[in-house]
């Protein structure tokens, strides 16, 4: 089998263009009506639901990065045959770097910290603007996070890239020793992220452990995409053979994991501040007890753990990927439901789904998913010239 | 799979077992250390110093009893000393018997083979050094059983929204599956030692315990179905034992104690320290034992590696901790940054800083992490840090709260320390037994390392 043939073969199925246009048509008309609801809709509603929107599918870009980067880390052949996956969701990232701009326009509408009436009338808001929470200071974090990143990405993506021309190449000491030190910053980054991009939302609210639940909900919900990716790919060549139940078990597996931990993280949270109740923690759970969020909130201690969790105990639902991707999809809405409840009641006191909750997520979405798809199309779906890849062409051992 | 005989890809990676071993050399090499091989002075003056040190335990809570928790240094405020350290130290070194037993075999990992076992008995030696101390710490000790909900005429029940409540149903539970999954994985090794016994009464003995192994088909089935059962229920233990210890603090809203991280850090906090002693026993074992081909430089890196990304959570943890004491801007919260780092006890503060992460940070390098010489002393350092740590979250928490006129030190008396000390002795005694009169290295588990076991099963 000469490696150009291999090429040929590996190729993405044409279903992912027909998905990257109709994505991009579906991000264009929802853009559109986004653009609208600029003018129609309070400012402060638009900025939370694109924010909304913006964590919803960064996540998606970080999580893969993450997966890949612990992938190089700890080996395992369940990440041979998503590899490229994740490298296609992951370097959306420049999309996302254009997205946050309006993020940075709008921060004077979204966060009681940007308001300089607010500011003036509370201690606490002083001192924190002063030395930490004020635009200037948020647009610099945001820029370093966005800078961490994408300087990981480029790197990932280059060696990734030099290893689709032949010879045959060992790349894994390379790519481990960025791994080790890049999931660090990642973490780091996502944590700093995650306070000034949510948390500050409520300026006066602390909680250590909750940028580890948006590290959770990330890989998480990547995990989930991925799945899904592999659920549409797998009915064309070549992923029909590439995919096997056991490594697509391991998908599963991980799945499960990462549903445990959200709920560890998020369940240690609750735990710890309800019995403290202390006024200035127990206000997060308060106003999210009441007004209708507190639907949401058994929704998601319902379908974002106990659903999911007991159907991924299944040995036989993992093979098989049909079965496994409704779970994946559930999960995705669960994440978004996660997030919107993290967000909007910092808005509304009482649920509400606005128009552009939707809206503009979708658009975000048509325009992430057209860019990961044109990602997806351009190089072959397996690392051919990696030494590992000769493993998985072998017929399994069963 | 690979080959565990081989090295992996790059050669630079220590294979989980050396070559040239067959079924038969590895049975004998690893029974005869019980079996065959005479008492030696090394291990008599190990047992010997463990057991006179057990002694002075005894001594030390002969008097307690006597005389009550005041010959301790706990008062108020501090009211909670030495006692609560060592508890949690001794836990959190008893996870990495678990993880490595449980965690890593369901994760497939074959390296753990060899380390397996001896990990199992350390996690048990040191959750009954855990258990003693929040016992002793009673008061009445002897009542202990009230610490149960169980029908009485006294209108008694415990409280069941105290996270100390929890600490006895998940520390009791914690040891329970512990020993059973430690029994079970005996059963095929304990027969072997039957098998091969020259002494009546080692063989009657070992027969008894081995529950009349025969080793058939039908008993190797049952054995695997009953381990993995083991093992997924053993899986959760190592998150929720070392979780349900961090509430005992998260739940209080007392400054240093109440943070939402505390779950997380004091999981990765309890695998970081168990690594740590599993590896300070590993290391002068395969020394004086002989056993560096099936205790192989490859155990040493993956242990290692496994301390440097808990140390790095730990890290996370103290970073976040300190970020949010100062970003919440709650004057108490700032004060107990402040009271840590420039505090009467801030020399303990930087040493914990740097024995947790400055030191153990050479582990990134392979020359060092390979180095067992090195790997023992970071192993060391790191232990005595994860003690340093807890000392700075019961203690420095609790000695100057929010009003300063009931603010106080804390000082150890002798008692303190020989009770600690003493624990050390008996985890020291216990684990110098457990290797003269059990396999301390898994022989069957081992057996199936070689190329041969795979050439059966494919056949």
């Amino acid at each position: 089998m000469s490696p150009a043939r291999v090429n040929i073969d590996l190729l993405a199925p044409p279903v992912a263009h027909t998905i990257q246009r109709r994505s991009l048509y579906i991000g264009l008309v929802f853009a559109v009506l986004s653009v609208i609801g600029i003018f129609i809709s309070p400012p402060e509603q638009f900025l939370h639901s694109y924010l909304l929107g913006y964590m919803a599918w960064l996540g998606l870009t970080l999580g893969c990065m993450a997966i890949l980067m612990l992938q190089y880390l700890t080996g395992g052949k369940w990440g041979l045959v998503i590899r490229r996956i994740l490298e296609a969701a992951m370097q959306t990232l420049p999309l996302m770097m254009v997205l946050f701009v309006p993020l940075a326009v709008g921060v004077h509408h979204l966060y009681d910290w940007a308001r300089p009436e607010k500011v003036a009338a509370d201690k606490h808001l002083r001192e924190i603007t002063r030395d930490f929470l004020n635009p200037t200071g948020f647009g610099l974090r945001s820029i370093i996070y966005l800078v961490i990143w994408g300087g990981l990405i480029y790197l990932l993506s280059r060696w990734s890239a030099q290893q689709d021309d032949p010879p045959v190449r060992d790349f894994s000491p390379r790519y481990k020793r960025l791994s080790a030190p890049g999931l660090i910053l990642y973490v780091f980054a996502i944590s700093f992220g995650a306070i000034d991009w949510v948390m500050s939302l409520d300026a006066r609210w602390i909680s250590t452990i909750y940028p580890l639940i948006f590290v959770a909900g990330q890989v998480l919900a990547a995990f989930c995409f991925v799945v899904v990716v592999e659920a549409i790919l797998s009915r064309y060549s070549p992923m029909a053979q590439l995919l096997k139940p056991d490594e697509l078990k391991d998908h599963g597996n991980m799945m499960l994991t990462f549903i445990m931990l959200w709920a560890y993280f998020s369940f240690s949270q609750l735990l710890i501040i309800w019995a403290g109740n202390l006024p200035e923690e127990i206000r997060w759970y308060v106003r999210r007890w009441v007004g209708g969020w507190q639907y949401l909130g058994l929704g998601l201690a319902a379908f974002h753990f106990a659903v999911p969790f007991v159907l991924l105990l299944s040995r036989e639902r993992k093979r098989q990927v049909h079965r496994l991707v409704r779970v994946a999809i559930l999960i995705i809405i669960m994440r978004f439901v996660d997030l919107f409840w993290f967000i909007e009641p910092s808005n509304h006191t009482r649920l509400l789904v606005h128009w552009l909750d939707l809206v503009i997520p979708v658009a975000m979405g048509g325009f992430w998913l057209a860019y990961f798809f044109y990602n997806l199309k351009a190089r072959p779906l397996l690392p051919v010239y990696d030494p590992q890849t000769a493993s998985l062409l072998e017929p399994a051992h069963e | 799979m690979d080959d565990p005989t081989q090295a992996t890809r790059g050669s630079r990676t220590a294979p989980v077992i050396e070559p040239g071993y067959t079924f038969a050399t590895i049975t004998d090499k690893i029974s005869s250390i019980v079996l065959t091989r005479p008492v030696s002075n090394g291990w008599l003056v190990g047992f010997g110093v463990g057991f006179l040190i057990t002694m002075m335990l005894l001594y030390a809570m002969g008097y307690l009893f006597l005389r009550g928790v005041g010959i301790w240094g706990v008062n108020i405020p501090v009211g909670w000393g030495f006692a609560i350290v060592n508890f949690v130290w001794w836990i959190g070194i008893g996870h990495a018997g678990t993880l490595i037993s449980a965690i890593l075999l369901l994760l497939r990992q074959q390296w753990r083979n060899s380390i397996n076992r001896f990990a199992e008995a350390m996690t048990l030696f040191a959750v009954a050094c855990a258990g003693m101390f929040p016992v002793l710490h009673l008061g009445r000790p002897w009542l202990a059983y009230w610490l149960f909900p169980y029908p009485n005429s006294m209108n008694y029940w415990p409280q069941f929204r105290s996270p100390l409540v929890w600490d006895v149903f998940a520390v009791s539970t914690y040891f329970t599956i512990s020993l059973v999954f430690w029994f079970i994985g005996l059963i095929p090794d304990l027969a072997t030692l039957r098998d091969r016994a020259e002494n009546k009464w080692a063989a009657i003995i070992y027969g008894i315990l081995a529950m009349g192994w025969r080793g058939s088909a039908r008993h190797w089935k049952r054995y695997e179905t009953a381990y993995l059962l083991l093992a997924g229920l053993a899986t959760p233990l190592v998150l929720s034992v070392h979780t349900v210890v961090s509430f005992d603090f998260a739940i209080a809203i007392l400054p240093g104690w109440h943070t939402t991280i505390f779950p997380p850090y004091f999981v990765a906090g309890a695998i970081y320290s168990g690594f740590a002693m599993v590896l300070m026993l590993a290391i002068p074992i395969r020394k004086f034992y002989g056993l560096e081909d099936f205790i192989t430089q490859r155990h040493l890196e993956n242990s290692a590696k496994v301390m440097l990304a808990t140390g790095l959570i730990v890290a996370y943890g103290y970073a976040m901790e300190a970020f949010m004491n100062w970003y919440g801007g709650n004057p108490y919260d700032n004060y107990l940054l402040w009271n840590r780092l420039h505090g009467p006890y801030a020399p303990i503060y930087c040493a914990l800083l740097f024995c947790n992460i400055v030191f153990p940070q050479v582990l990134w390098f392979r020359k060092w992490r390979t180095n067992p010489g090195l790997l023992f002393l970071v192993s060391f350092v790191v232990l005595v840090g994860m003690w340093l740590e807890r000392f700075i979250i019961v203690v420095v928490s609790l000695h100057r709260d929010f009003q300063t006129s009931s603010w106080g030190m804390y000082y150890p008396t002798k008692w303190d320390w020989m009770t600690y000390i003493g624990t050390l002795g008996f985890f020291m005694a216990a684990f110098f037994l457990f290797i003269r009169i059990l396999p301390m290295i898994s022989i069957f588990e081992m057996r199936t390392l070689l190329p041969e076991a795979k050439e059966v099963k494919a056949e």
